[in-house]
C-alpha cells in the first residue's frame, strides 16, 4: 500500500471509468436469470486468445525468465499510476509473445508485497490455473524439452493425453506451464461426447443436491453417462 | 452383466481391439460414435496390454459405463455386474 501522502496524491487524478465500477463484477452471478445465446439469436464469435495475466512480484526474473530464457518477444509495456481508482498501486504491465498473436501477460504492482494467499503451492488447485502454448510438431515439442533443460529449467517427462502430448514447467513466479502438441484434429463426435460426460455429471448434482449430498466419485458419473449413451443406441440416434 | 461404452477415436481404439480377444464379450458399433463391449459377467482390461498411457488409463471408462470397478490399479481393471442405479 502506499504512503497516505502518495494516495492523496493519486486521489486528485481519480477518474470514473469502468475499472471504479464494480458493478460488472458478477463472481456470484445467478447463471439461472441469465438469457440463453439461443434465445436472442446472435451468434458472438471470438479470434483466439489476445492475453492471459497475472500478477508478478518478481520484475527482474520474469522478464528474464520469459525475454531471456523462453525467448518470447517483449512486444509491449504499459506503465501507468494506477488506474483512476483509489489507493490502486502503480504498476507495469507487460507483454511476451507467444505465438499466433497469443500474449501473456504480467502486473507488477510497485510497493506492494505478495499477499500469503497468492504465493504459489504445489497442489493441483494451484497448478490447475496454467497456460498451455501450442507447437505444431513432434520435433518442436522435443526441441523445447531438450533446449529448456540444456539451459538449466526442469521440465516434466512427457504426458500423453488423450489429444494432447505435453511437457510442463514452472516461471519464476511458480505459475505452471505446458506446451503441447495436439495429437489429432477435435471432430464433431469429441464435443458430442463432451456433452454427454458432463450432462451425465450435471444430472447427477442437481439430483444429489436436492438431498443435500455430492457428488463422490467418477464411476457414478460414469454409469449415468453409461446410461445417456444406452438412451443414444437405443433411440438409434 | 457388464456394458462398457467406448468412443469412436484412436486413443481408445486399443480398449475395443483388446476387447474382441476375450470370451464372452461382444464388440459392436452400436452408434455412429460409439462401440458397446457385452458381457454377462466381469471384464478384466490390462492397461499394458492396450499399450494405453496413464493419462489415458485413468480415464478409461469416459464413453459410459454399465457395471461397478471392483478392482482397479496401475495395469489392470476388473469390472463386474452390478445393481447400483445408472
Amino acid at each position: 500500500m502506499s504512503d497516505p501522502k502518495e494516495s492523496s496524491l493519486h486521489d486528485k487524478a481519480r477518474s470514473e471509468t469502468a475499472f471504479n465500477k464494480p458493478d460488472y463484477w458478477v463472481g456470484d452471478a445467478d447463471v439461472t436469470s441469465l438469457k440463453r445465446a439461443g434465445a436472442d439469436g446472435i451468434q458472438l464469435r471470438l479470434d483466439g486468445v489476445d492475453h492471459t495475466a497475472r500478477p508478478t512480484w518478481k520484475l527482474r526474473e520474469t522478464i528474464e525468465f520469459y525475454r531471456d530464457i523462453l525467448g518470447l518477444p517483449l512486444v509491449h509495456t504499459i506503465s501507468a499510476r494506477g488506474w483512476g481508482q483509489v489507493n490502486h498501486p502503480d504498476f507495469l504491465h507487460f507483454f511476451f509473445d507467444a505465438g499466433k498473436g497469443a500474449l501473456i501477460a504480467f502486473f507488477y504492482y510497485i510497493g506492494t508485497d505478495r499477499p500469503e494467499k497468492y504465493e504459489p503451492e504445489d497442489h493441483w488447485f494451484f497448478n490447475s490455473n496454467h497456460t498451455a502454448w501450442a507447437v505444431d510438431s513432434r520435433e518442436e515439442l522435443d526441441r523445447w524439452k531438450e533446449t529448456l533443460e540444456a539451459r538449466g529449467l526442469h521440465v516434466s517427462p512427457h504426458i500423453r493425453h488423450e489429444i494432447l502430448e505435453s511437457i510442463y514447467f514452472t516461471d519464476p513466479n511458480g505459475y505452471p506451464l505446458e506446451i503441447s502438441l495436439r495429437l489429432r484434429d477435435i471432430e464433431p463426435l469429441d464435443g458430442r461426447d463432451a456433452e454427454l460426460t458432463l450432462e451425465a455429471a450435471m444430472q447427477l448434482e442437481d439430483e444429489l443436491r436436492k438431498n443435500g449430498d455430492r457428488l463422490h466419485d467418477i464411476d457414478t458419473v460414469w454409469r449415468r453417462k453409461g446410461k445417456l449413451v444406452q438412451d443414444l443406441i437405443d433411440g438409434g440416434a | 452383466m457388464v456394458v462398457i461404452y467406448v468412443l469412436d477415436v484412436a486413443e481408445f481404439h486399443p480398449v475395443v481391439e483388446s476387447a474382441r480377444k476375450l470370451p464372452n464379450c461382444t464388440v459392436e458399433k452400436s452408434h455412429g460414435d460409439y462401440f458397446r463391449i457385452e458381457s454377462p459377467s466381469e471384464i478384466v482390461l490390462n492397461r499394458r496390454e492396450m499399450k494405453l498411457k496413464p493419462a489415458v488409463w485413468y480415464g478409461i471408462f469416459t464413453g459410459g459405463l454399465n457395471g461397478e470397478i471392483a478392482e482397479w490399479g496401475r495395469d489392470e481393471v476388473r469390472v463386474i455386474p452390478t445393481n447400483k442405479p445408472l
